[in-house]
């Protein structure tokens, strides 16, 4: 390198003079010349090696480095990613739509997206919904119209749908029975010919587009009134629009995105997929002043009832005081749906492998769902525990607040439940009043951890126990003589009519007229009153001041209560033993409350309003407050109806019907 | 002529040469810089830019995180370290200036800082905000790990790691979860396969090798280099705790081919001892931890961890280790205080030291002491009514955090050789006669007390 320093060759013709006299130097001197182009020579080659050299070395350690960073950081499971399937860039869809007796079928583009051929089941219209940009199915619904109301339920589920979506209608077994008019002109102004004349048994298929064309329809009429109308097929192409079409315009915002997401892949949810005027998906209720539930997880579980869940967490967000950040929907089994409407609220679900059948699943479904909330939860002490077919009281966190502290104090405490099993429209009155019951309600309660942890979750019932987690956790064993503390006027609402143990008759009967608090805010009254001993003295105050109702009337007659508002009442009924319930379940008959089992009694009391006066039933000489029965009082006995006798299995099959 | 013709030859040579000697300059810098922008800081100018780039990039991440309240704290080794040397300084005057910057600018390629999982809201809003303000960014997730001992759940992958990068420094931000066992947990920085392993140099990153635990830290609000940041008060235990942080994760899949194998026992008399095991366990866990005795599963109950992530329910008795160099006089006191009773003491703190203590109803607390050899660990056994005494060889081992019944304990990082020097390679077969003195696969006869040493090392109450 030193060597060529003084070599100032690059620029030779600029300094000319000094380069010929320098030149002339040198052609003197052979030996220096020689030795400096020897010398560049070498220095040339060395370079040029050492530039390769160089050049390989960082190649080298390019890929060193990348190995390296590679190998330690590597994922052990390959995450191979599912090829997707191809985008359909194609503008027409194939379309087949099967109708028959004992089977109805679609499929689009050779893909069954519907296939129903079991026996006595899916009887009625079936309506799919597919999207006109993509052909994905976004809703897949049953109407029976056979039976009543259900065509109601499909009008209301049309309306629904957006304009613009592909809809495909076949009828299974018989789907005009109870197919109104109403019902009729919806399917006409769809483009259907053939509905409004639609009758007993005929078979019928129908593709159209909401508010727009027609692509196929096909009809064949039942002969007679025993035999059903051919099995017919349609087959049709329907012309696909470009997704810009399909989609609505909303302001380009985080909700947007989500609900963009939501409205693009399902149907069947209203005006929150509606393109001029969506109903809001984020709520914002007013915060509550010292909540004490703020922090407290709240474990939503779900089935695949993905309306039943929409409709429960619009409510449960709209709740004063809620915080969505300790939500989380367990959701028993993978479906799509019910996540759907999960991410559309912006909340975290997760997905439960189903495990063993029936009662026994939704009981494994509820471990699961409880052991890893208290995983993702470890600083928690309570769960709140909540299902999807519920609606939750606007002050429910409220009511929780204000109790909570009582579940953490009190050790003779099994829970508290937004639910009163008695609190009907005709029997409960006063939304600050709480009581404490022997019975576990359900239905929008709060688990404590360490009853959870070191009780009910190395015992739970196992996957082969086909047993109900309720009725488990209402056994003694469990239960231990605890108590729950429940409002008067229940902070949740059941609105399940499809469901395990649940069908429309019995919601009709014993849910539909459950009483709802509706009013913000509610102060409770004499909170500490609700302590073990204190309630004690509460209950002999209020049979203290009780009027003893007249024993010589029928209980059951509505002049049983005189006409008076705002007084405590008293009566005693007969009850040999703390497991006699036989008066006490004929009187809840007549009083048109919960009779199925017994439920929200306290040492054999029994705490309701009748006519706005607090009604209180004793049960003798059972209950310990048989003592404050006058002497010249017989207590009232009633009898069962004699023919009753096979029914006596009623109970134990009815008492699973709440989950 | 020929020679004025090998003159410009030579010239035009050397012309090259020096072109390509100025390409090799430049690209050796070229790749050097990239590589690692610190090794030319020593040259003049480049260094303040290069300093004041990563001061600007942690200034301009703190504003971005700062414009969305998500409260992160500083726990980047380098800068802990250089403020540890000045922490007494830096708390007394938490927001006074500082006239140079000597933390932010120090060379380094990351600046870590950490975030507590429950206080941020998983917003989108955060990442499209970073990218407006220049940042490239990576999300690195995967398993919940809290979900993970219930295999039917799905669905749901946590974020670990994020990393933020602009210009030469890059920011990672470690998202720390907290489990039952009232700890801190941080994952391990595992790349999917389409992930851009070029992102940023992963393998010197300090967090992310291994899983971590950690204490929930106290944080102290500081005014470093005129940037607000929260540190871990005591940076200096912090940093020692980082060090010994590394976390395993229990075999959860293992443990449920084992239940497959052998189902678990769901009596009540089994689910009495396994509460019992547990409520001792944490008993001793408290009384060790106040006494800043560092213990581990050993035994039973460290191949109850290993096996089946549960207390073996006929094991009957919750073993720990403890190294003798961690003795303590006050071990036995302590825990009489805890309301355990002594039950037996074996050895002394020469030789084979085992302490045993009376949990309630017959459930037994063993404690065997360790002792470190060259090649191998042992603890002893003695048989009280012969004085025989019994060495357990163990090969080396170190000891790592894991979660087991809500507790946040160590066990040996080597368990699979550990466990099997215990039990041999059947371990994995539940045996529910053991006799201590023969069954272990690695149990030496050590000889006979002296008796006239019994009274002293053969202690029963």
């Amino acid at each position: 390198m030193d060597e060529w320093k003084p070599n100032p060759v690059i620029k030779p013709h600029k300094k000319r003079s000094w380069y010929l006299a320098w030149k002339y130097k040198l052609m003197n001197q052979r030996a220096l010349r020689k030795l400096c182009q020897t010398g560049a020579v070498l220095f040339l080659l060395v370079t040029v090696i050492v530039n390769i050299k160089l050049i390989l070395d960082t190649r080298r350690a390019a890929y060193a480095e990348e190995e390296e960073s590679a190998q330690d950081y590597d994922d052990e499971m390959l995450n191979v990613e599912v090829p997707r399937h191809p985008v359909n860039s194609k503008k027409v869809l194939d379309v087949e739509v099967y109708s028959s007796r004992s089977k109805v079928y679609v499929a689009v583009d050779g893909t069954t997206v519907l296939e129903d051929e079991a026996r006595e089941q899916g009887r009625g219209i079936h309506v799919i919904v597919l999207n006109q940009a993509t052909g994905h199915v976004m809703a897949k619904r049953v109407f029976d119209t056979y039976s009543p109301h259900e065509d109601e339920a499909m009008v209301l589920f049309l309306n629904m749908v957006a304009r613009g979506r592909i809809l495909i209608f076949t009828v299974k077994d018989e789907g005009s029975f109870h197919l109104k008019d109403t019902a009729k002109n919806v399917l006409k102004s769809l483009g259907s010919q053939v509905a409004p004349f639609l009758s007993w048994r005929d078979m019928w298929t129908f593709v159209g587009k909401k508010g727009g064309e027609v692509y196929g329809e096909k009809h064949a009429k039942s002969p007679a009134l025993s035999t059903w109308g051919d099995p017919v097929l349609l087959k049709t192409e329907v012309h696909l629009t470009s997704v810009e079409d399909a989609e609505c315009h909303w302001p380009d915002t985080e909700l947007n995105r989500r609900r963009k997401r939501f409205c693009s892949k399902v149907e069947g949810y209203g005006s929150v997929c509606s393109c001029k005027d969506p109903t809001p998906i984020e709520f914002n209720p007013d915060p509550l002043k010292e909540n004490k539930v703020f922090n407290v997880p709240v474990a939503v579980i779900a089935g695949n009832r993905p309306n039943y869940l929409y409709r429960m967490l619009r409510s449960l967000l709209s709740a004063q005081g809620v915080n969505p950040q300790m939500i989380t929907v367990f959701i028993d089994g993978y479906y799509e749906e019910p996540m759907d409407v999960v991410e559309l609220f912006g909340l975290s679900g997760i997905q439960h492998t189903p495990i063993s059948i029936k009662n026994a699943r939704v009981s494994q479904h509820y471990k699961a769902s409880l052991t890893a909330t208290f995983n993702l939860f470890p600083d928690a002490k309570f769960a709140v525990v909540l299902e999807e077919d519920l609606d939750i009281s606007v002050d429910f966190f409220s009511f929780l607040s204000q109790s909570i502290h009582l579940l953490e104090e009190d050790e003779s405490l099994y829970c508290i439940s937004a639910w009163n099993d008695q609190g009907y429209e005709h029997t409960a009155e006063d939304p600050s009043l709480l009581y404490r019951v022997e019975t576990m309600p359900g239905l929008g309660w709060v688990l404590r951890k360490n009853l959870y942890k070191d009780e009910l979750e190395p015992k739970w019932p196992t996957p082969e126990k086909l047993w109900d987690w309720d009725m488990w956790m209402r056994m003694p064993e469990q239960r231990k003589g605890r108590e729950c503390i429940i409002p008067d006027i229940s902070r949740s609402y059941h609105f399940g009519i499809v469901g395990l143990n649940m069908n429309g008759y019995f919601h009709e009967a014993y849910f539909k007229k459950h009483k709802f608090n509706t009013v913000p805010n509610v102060q409770l009254k004499n909170v500490e009153s609700l302590r073990k001993d204190a309630y004690e003295t509460e209950i002999l105050r209020l049979l203290g001041e009780a009027e003893v109702l007249d024993h010589s009337k029928n209980p059951c007659e509505d002049s049983f209560v005189p006409d008076t508002e705002g007084r405590v009442y008293v009566m005693f009924i007969r009850m040999e033993q703390e497991a006699d319930f036989t008066t006490w379940t004929q009187l809840a008959k007549c009083l048109r409350i919960w009779d199925l089992d017994v439920r929200g009694n306290h040492k054999g009391l029994w705490r309701l309003f009748r006519k706005k006066n607090h009604f209180l039933v004793v049960g003798v000489p059972a209950s310990p407050y048989s003592s404050k029965k006058p002497s010249s009082v017989t207590p009232i006995y009633m009898e069962p109806p004699a023919k009753e006798e096979g029914a006596v299995a009623v109970p134990a099959v009815a008492a699973a019907e709440q989950t | 002529m020929q020679k004025i013709n090998k003159n410009v030859v030579l010239a035009l040579l050397s012309l090259t040469s020096l072109v390509f000697l100025l390409f090799q300059l430049y690209y050796y810098r070229f790749y050097l810089s990239q590589k690692n922008g610190a090794v030319f800081s020593k040259v003049r100018g480049s260094q303040s830019g290069q300093d004041s780039t990563r001061w600007h990039v942690v200034r301009k991440f703190l504003g971005l995180i700062s414009s969305h309240n998500i409260p992160v704290y500083l726990v980047d080794p380098l800068i802990l370290g250089l403020v540890d040397k000045d922490i007494e300084q830096i708390r007394s005057s938490p927001d006074g200036p500082s006239p140079e910057c000597k933390y932010f600018c120090a060379p380094r390629d990351f600046t870590t800082f950490a975030l507590l999982d429950k206080t941020w809201k998983h917003e989108v809003g955060l990442f499209r905000t970073a990218e407006k303000m220049g940042f490239q960014w990576l999300k690195i997730i995967n398993k919940d790990p809290r979900l993970d001992g219930m295999d039917d759940l799905s669905g749901i992958e946590i974020p670990l790691h994020y990393i933020f990068k602009l210009a030469s420094h890059a920011i990672h931000l470690v998202v720390f979860y907290e489990r039952s066992g009232n700890y801190l947990w941080h994952g391990p920085l595992r790349l999917k396969q389409h992930t851009d392993r070029k992102f940023v140099p992963f393998r010197k990153l300090h967090f992310g090798r291994y899983p971590g635990a950690y204490e929930k830290p106290e944080l102290l609000h500081v005014s470093i280099d005129d940037l607000k940041v929260q540190i871990p008060k005591n940076p200096s235990s912090f940093l020692e705790e980082m060090s010994h942080s590394r976390f395993l994760e229990c075999r959860y899949k293992e443990a449920r081919a084992f239940f497959q194998l052998y189902p678990d026992d769901s009596s009540l008399d089994a689910v009495e001892f396994r509460k019992k095991a547990k409520s001792l366990l944490h008993l001793a866990a408290l009384t060790l931890n106040n006494l800043g005795v560092k213990f581990w599963l050993s035994s039973g109950t460290c191949l109850g961890w290993y096996r089946q992530c549960n207390v073996i329910p006929h094991s009957k008795d919750v073993d720990l280790g403890v190294f003798i160099r961690d003795y303590k006089a006050d071990i036995i006191p302590a825990f009489q205080k805890a309301g355990l009773p002594l039950k037996h003491k074996f050895g002394k703190v020469d030789d084979s030291l085992e302490l045993s203590f009376q949990g309630e109803d017959d459930v037994k607390l063993d404690i065997f002491f360790f002792y470190e050899e060259d090649d191998h660990m042992w603890n002893g056994g003695t048989q009280a009514k012969s004085g025989k005494k019994f060495k357990y060889l163990f090969p080396k081992f170190t000891l790592c955090w894991t979660e087991f019944v809500e507790l946040k304990v160590h066990v040996p990082c080597e368990t699979l050789q550990y466990v099997e020097a215990n039990y041999g390679p059947d371990w994995k077969v539940p045996v529910k006669t053991w006799d201590w003195k023969s069954s272990p696969s690695n149990v030496q006869y050590n000889g006979v007390w002296p008796v006239d040493e019994w009274d002293d090392v053969i202690q029963i109450y």
